[in-house]
């Protein structure tokens, strides 16, 4: 018996639980922001478990010593803990030795220096090398995994921001969030525990096999017979894990959308008296999900005291033939003893082979997941010889034929032309989801266009940086995002080195100072939890304030929706109207009047422009900007 | 914990089991080493191979029967689990049905959710931890020293110090490392932060171009985490590595005791490896139950979590009256209603208050509802809601309520439903007080369309037949005409088409639609739109509202707007500001009167169609649909 296997059992066990628990968990409400978990987990194989190895090898590069000084311990510690049983018996046969002398002149025995004492201080000193190496190797493991998990993390850090907002717009924060913390922990788990004790097992396994032979040939042939059939066992029934595993997946996911659709639909359940159906159906789901829970845990947990019985089947045929080999003088009390030892330093592992397998194979398709996220395709480089515009910017915005299509086999703008004058409103209208954050997209090189070209002040932004680009631009977007950090810190966010009478001017300016001040600390309010501590109104105040102070030459804006209540996108619209003067500006439009005061209105569907003109050229054509205006802004 | 016993009380015989078989199991591990020592010491004395065969037999027995009792404490205790599992499911489910508005609120949807999936599951894994790792603890260690001191008393002593002493390590790690892991979390808590800011703000950071300073932040992140992530894994590593060396030092001791035993005839030489064995199965298990109890606490967490649910005591009780005179009986309605509910009422609860607020039979209908200075408070709020509301209901007339967010629209409809309950003054239903009904009849007299058209998943006939289970099909149809989902007709499976978890799979617009269809469906006095039509464009708007008309023409409608077109011909208006009533009347009443009012109507449409509505409304009145038509055109 030996503490890795202690280890191993109880963190597989905890393991396997937290999947469950992750499966379980689809809506963790994110008071920390936590990334939503993955359904899948437990089924993954790595695609290419070889080429994943050979590149893990090679991003951990400066910490090769430390997985070699775990190797060379673990070899160590093998050697002493698979010696030890060895000189135990030794140790046990000399003393019954000197027990037999001390009864055969009728004297009782105690251990003197001389008679096993020294013997017993090596044995422990054995096991004091076995220990050491051990403690060396698990306090390097842990910062070998842990430093190659925060070099994994980096790496995506910086890739985060070379990825294309297509990425991000393909993918859901909780995806990539659950790439950098919850697979990489699982590496970090499995490195630390899966890895190691496998190591360690295989070390043993060996050791002990080797040793045993050297005992006994026949005792450990009867061994060896036991461990095969055991091992064919786990491995009927892991995969018997695997089938049981996708049946609990998808009861899991009968009952969470059962609860989640009750849960939000609590009002109608209640309005409509149907609290007594609900409960119905509910009980059917939980049902369902205990009954193939029981019998999954019943067979992921019924695995090692199976193969713990066999192996003590194995030790009564063991028992009977070797107290015959000992009646017979063909083996030592101490031998028999330390064949045994040998026998569960061996058989442990093998309740746990196949499950770790599972493990390793589940923590390398999450390093595969991790690599996929590194292999993105990314943004194109900044041109080396960017062009610039001359200083200071007017804001002359130009489409030019352009062509765009977030799919570029199936373009959404074939040939898109306008001139966008500085200092002109531009109004953008269309029904939701005719695209019109796709124009924000180009004019801020968000994407790139496939055809055509459009410039500022007449340079083609495809030939600037993107920073200096969007240096000129402010966005207000309906989405209001708000940085961790103080009220002071989130208006400044534009402007390094503002000074704090400038942010409060910025944030009187956007009608936001009065509200500052109601907060407890003002300007110093820290924003939490992606500030949920104050209303969208008064963040989308707030990042007017911060466009405000960063003053660029043109604007996009997302004008105030009925989520606001009526002072504050009165103070909404009233921020807007001092911050697009003198700028040119890009108006998503929701109000009447927005529409009618602008220099040229873009009507958008289907993700491009159909219709541009005035209010009154657009009236007078009588087309889809018409009809759209007769319908919903009356 | 009570409450785990409360859940486990139904399975009291299966928990015995467990614990017969654990003990069976564990006897028999045990054994093994005891009878083998056994076998060791004839076969070295005496050399009576019958007698080890018989020995051996016994050990092939111990061993069937230990396997026999896991296998059988493995299947009891999955059993066990699972069903402690879903009962709890089931007891915060239905528990949550009970709660009112306020109470759920107080929870929180995800936070339900969590409670009734992820908490539930901690808990039931726990109590398979338990069973499977800590209670073998206590078995093992009293077998253990038993079998140890029927050998010797001096081993059996020693054994249980080496116990006591790894008990202790343990028990430390495992409070040391509570405290450790809640420090790491927060480390964990403010890496996702950071990730998850930086990808929603992905567009901000690169419209200001900080996206190296998201970087360095996120590294940052990253780095403390992994320092403290390695220091918090050397301090398990120490734990762990002490309990080795304890374990080992417990081997040598044990040799070394056992040998002077020995000597001085106290015991044989073969039981030496008996006790040593004692020693490494006792101590494994304590270091199995050290590593699970790091669950506990958070599985206590989870429990609590539960409990809180399960014991929250409802803040709206059921009156005592079990129904309000039917529908069809409506000739003397509160009469009838007042004898039912006396008749109702048991004796501890007082009987009708007096129906204040009867209806005056008039050309207007009898009131449906009545809000006699009603206010309403939250319970963390520190200022009401809703002050003093007074206004009511006619059968056959709308009612609409318009103000700006937060200004306590929604809520009077869920006090009318009893999401909610006044603090102040009464809601009445049909010259009822709303908390002397039972919420199912209270409910029964009401149909109500959601703020939020939420769906169930299932086919658009379930979803419609959900208030009428026995609507026939040219029913539904009609209700779908008149809600102007024509839509419907449309779709290849028409009413059997499917409806996707909450209906995402129809635009907001249909789901309002298809909300308002399922309403209709239902017969009631009362049709409650909260806000129904603020996705509808506004020719469906008002082809809606006029087909409306007719449809629930005996009822009482009431109408929640922001947009003041939907309301503009309603019978009577109600302004709700700050959860005052600001103005009561008929549109061109409260354009006369109310400033409120007219800041709403200024703020929505525009000056030149203010005048064209203001002119027309003697138009408007007579004929809602054209004249808003004219207004419509004047406007333009």
């Amino acid at each position: 018996m030996t503490i890795e296997k202690t280890k191993q059992t109880a963190a597989e066990l905890q393991d396997m639980q937290d999947d469950a628990i992750k499966q379980l968990d689809p809506t963790e409400p994110d008071p920390s922001g936590a990334p939503d978990p993955e359904p899948e987990q437990e089924l993954e194989v790595p695609r290419d478990p070889a080429a994943t190895l050979v590149r893990l090898w090679s991003v951990s590069v400066g910490e090769h010593w430390r997985f070699a000084v775990v190797l060379a311990c673990i070899v160590c510690y093998t050697f002493a803990h698979i010696a030890a049983p060895a000189y135990s018996a030794h140790v046990i046969d000399l003393l019954w030795g000197n027990i037999q002398e001390a009864f055969a002149r009728g004297e009782a025995f105690t251990i003197g220096w001389d008679t096993g004492g020294r013997e017993l201080l090596i044995f422990v000193g054995i096991w004091t090398v076995a220990w050491v190496f051990y403690t060396i190797q698990n306090f390097t493991m842990a910062s070998f995994a842990e430093r190659l998990n925060l070099k994994l993390r980096r790496l995506i850090a910086e890739k985060l921001n070379r990825l294309p907002l297509k990425y991000y717009d393909a993918h859901k924060p909780g995806d990539i969030m659950s790439r950098a913390t919850n697979d990489l922990d699982k590496v970090s788990e499995v490195l630390q525990r899966g890895l190691l004790s496998m190591l360690i097992a295989i070390g043993s396994v060996i050791g002990a096999s080797i040793m045993m032979v050297r005992l006994n040939v026949v005792l450990a042939l009867v061994f060896f017979a036991f461990a095969a059939a055991s091992v064919v066992m786990t491995r009927f029934v892991a995969k018997k894990t695997l089938v049981l595993a996708a049946e609990q997946q998808r009861a899991v996911g009968v009952l969470t959308g059962h609860v989640e659709e009750a849960y939000s639909g609590r009002i109608v359940i209640k309005a409509f008296n149907q609290e007594h159906e609900s409960s119905k159906r509910i009980h059917e789901a939980t049902q369902r999900l205990a009954d193939t829970m029981r019998k999954t845990d019943f067979v992921t947990n019924v695995v090692a005291p199976m193969v713990r019985c066999l192996v003590r089947f194995a030790q009564v045929v063991l028992a009977l033939l070797g107290t015959g080999f000992l009646m017979r003088g063909q083996l030592t009390v101490g031998t028999l003893q330390a064949f045994f030892q040998y026998v569960n330093t061996a058989a442990e592992p093998l309740t746990q082979f196949s499950l770790t397998m599972n493990q390793l194979q589940s923590a390398l398709a999450a390093v595969e997941r991790v690599f996929g996220i590194l292999d993105e395709p990314e943004i194109e480089p900044d041109p080396a010889e960017p062009a610039e515009v001359a200083r200071p910017v007017r804001g002359r915005i130009a489409f030019e034929h352009v062509r765009f299509g977030y799919d570029p086999e199936r373009p959404l703008m074939k040939d898109v032309s306008f001139v966008a004058e500085p200092g002109q409103k531009v109004a953008i209208v269309g029904a939701t989801g005719a695209g019109k954050t796709t124009l924000i997209n180009l004019l801020m090189r968000f994407y790139e266009i496939d055809g055509g070209r459009i410039t500022l002040d007449g340079v083609d932004t495809h030939a600037m940086t993107r920073a200096d680009l969007r240096r000129n631009f402010g966005m207000v977007l309906q989405d209001a995002w708000l940085r961790e950090g103080t009220i002071a810190e989130n208006i400044a966010y534009g402007c390094d080195g503002a000074t704090r009478d400038e942010v409060v001017q910025a944030a009187k300016t956007a009608q936001v100072d009065f509200f500052v001040r109601t907060m407890p600390r003002g300007y110093e309010t820290e924003l939490a939890n992606d500030a949920e501590n104050i209303s969208q109104g008064q963040r989308q105040l707030l990042t007017i304030a911060r466009v405000l102070l960063a003053n660029p030459a043109i604007l996009i804006l997302d004008e105030a929706t009925s989520s606001v209540d009526t002072r504050t996108e009165k103070a909404i619209v009233t921020a807007m109207e001092r911050l697009t003067q003198g700028r040119t500006s890009f108006v998503i439009a929701h109000r009447l009047s927005t529409i009618v005061d602008s220099d040229l209105i873009l009507v958008m569907d289907h993700g491009t422009i159909i219709e541009q003109g005035t209010h009154d050229e657009l009236l007078a054509a009588g087309g889809a900007y018409a009809s759209l205006y007769n319908s919903q802004f009356a | 914990m009570r409450t785990l016993l409360r859940f486990l009380k139904p399975y009291r015989l299966q928990t015995a089991i467990v614990l017969a078989a654990l003990a069976v199991n564990l006897a028999g591990v045990l054994l093994v080493p005891t009878i083998l020592a056994n076998m060791i010491n004839i076969g070295i004395s005496t050399g009576d191979f019958d007698y080890i065969v018989t020995q051996g037999m016994y050990m092939l027995v111990a061993a069937f029967v230990s396997g026999a009792g896991a296998f059988a404490c493995n299947y009891f205790c999955a059993d066990l689990s699972t069903k402690v599992g879903r009962d709890i499911r089931n007891a915060v489910y239905d528990a949550s049905l009970a709660f009112s508005g306020g109470d759920f609120e107080q929870f929180g949807t995800g936070s339900m959710i969590t409670r009734t999936l992820g908490d539930v599951n901690v808990i039931q894994q726990a109590i398979t931890m338990t069973i499977q790792m800590m209670l073998p603890v206590p078995f093992a260690a009293v077998i253990g020293v038993a079998l140890a001191c029927s050998i010797d008393m001096q081993m059996g002593l020693m054994l249980a110090c080496f116990v006591a002493v790894v008990a202790v390590i343990a028990v430390a790690s495992v409070s040391k490392a509570a405290t450790i892991f809640q420090k790491l979390q927060q480390f964990i808590d403010r890496m996702n932060v950071r990730l998850r800011e930086s990808i929603t703000g992905v567009r901000v950071i690169r419209a200001f171009g900080k996206e190296e300073v998201e970087r360095k932040s996120l590294d940052e992140a990253f780095s403390s985490f992994a320092t403290n992530a390695i220091r918090v894994n050397w301090i398990f590593a120490t734990f762990d590595c002490s309990s080795f060396f304890i374990m080992n030092i417990a081997e040598v001791a044990t040799i070394w005791l056992g040998g002077n035993r020995v000597g001085a005839h106290a015991m044989e030489i073969a039981s030496i490896s008996a006790c040593v064995e004692y020693a490494m199965l006792i101590l494994f298990f304590i270091m199995m139950a050290q590593i699970s109890a790091l669950m506990l606490p958070r599985a206590l967490v989870c429990l609590e979590r539960c409990r809180q649910v399960i014991d929250h005591e409802p803040s709206i009780a059921d009156g005592a009256c079990g129904a309000l005179p039917a529908r069809d009986a409506a000739g003397d309605s509160e009469g009838a209603a007042e004898k039912a509910c006396l008749k109702a009422a048991s004796p501890g609860v007082p009987p009708m208050s007096a129906l204040t607020s009867r209806a005056t039979d008039g050309a207007q209908g009898d009131v449906v509802a009545h809000f006699s200075n009603a206010s309403f408070r939250f319970a963390d709020a520190d200022e009401d809601t809703l002050h003093h509301i007074n206004f009511m209901c006619r059968r056959g007339t709308t009612t609409a309520i318009i103000g700006p967010t937060g200004s306590g629209k929604s809520t009077i409809a869920k006090m009318l439903l009893r999401f909610h309950d006044v603090t102040d003054g009464r809601v009445e239903l049909c010259g009822l007080d709303v908390r002397d009904l039972t919420q199912e009849a209270l409910r029964e007299h009401i149909s109500y369309v959601p703020q939020k058209a939420w769906l169930f998943s299932g086919t658009i006939a379930d979803n419609l037949r959900y208030g009428a289970a026995h609507a026939t099909d040219d029913e539904l149809w009609h209700a779908l005409d008149v809600a102007q989902s024509g839509f419907v007709r449309e779709l290849p499976c028409g009413l059997a088409s499917r409806v996707a978890q909450g209906g995402t799979n129809f635009s907001g617009g249909q789901r309002q639609r298809l909300s308002i269809a399922r309403a209709l469906v239902k017969r009631a006095d009362l049709y409650i739109f909260d806000d129904s039509f603020s996705a509808l464009d506004f020719k469906t708007d008002a082809a809606l509202r006029h087909a409306l008309a007719e449809e629930v023409a005996d009822a009482a409608v009431l109408i929640i707007a922001q947009r003041i077109n939907t309301i503009l011909t309603a019978d009577q208006i109600v302004v709700l500001k700050d959860g005052c009533i600001q103005g009561l009347g008929t549109h061109e009443e409260l354009m006369r009167t109310c400033e409120a009012y007219r800041e709403i109507a200024r703020s929505q449409l525009r000056s030149d169609e203010l005048e064209a509505l203001t002119g027309a409304a003697g138009d408007a009145k007579d004929d809602e649909i054209d004249g808003r038509d004219a207004a419509m055109k004047g406007g333009e």
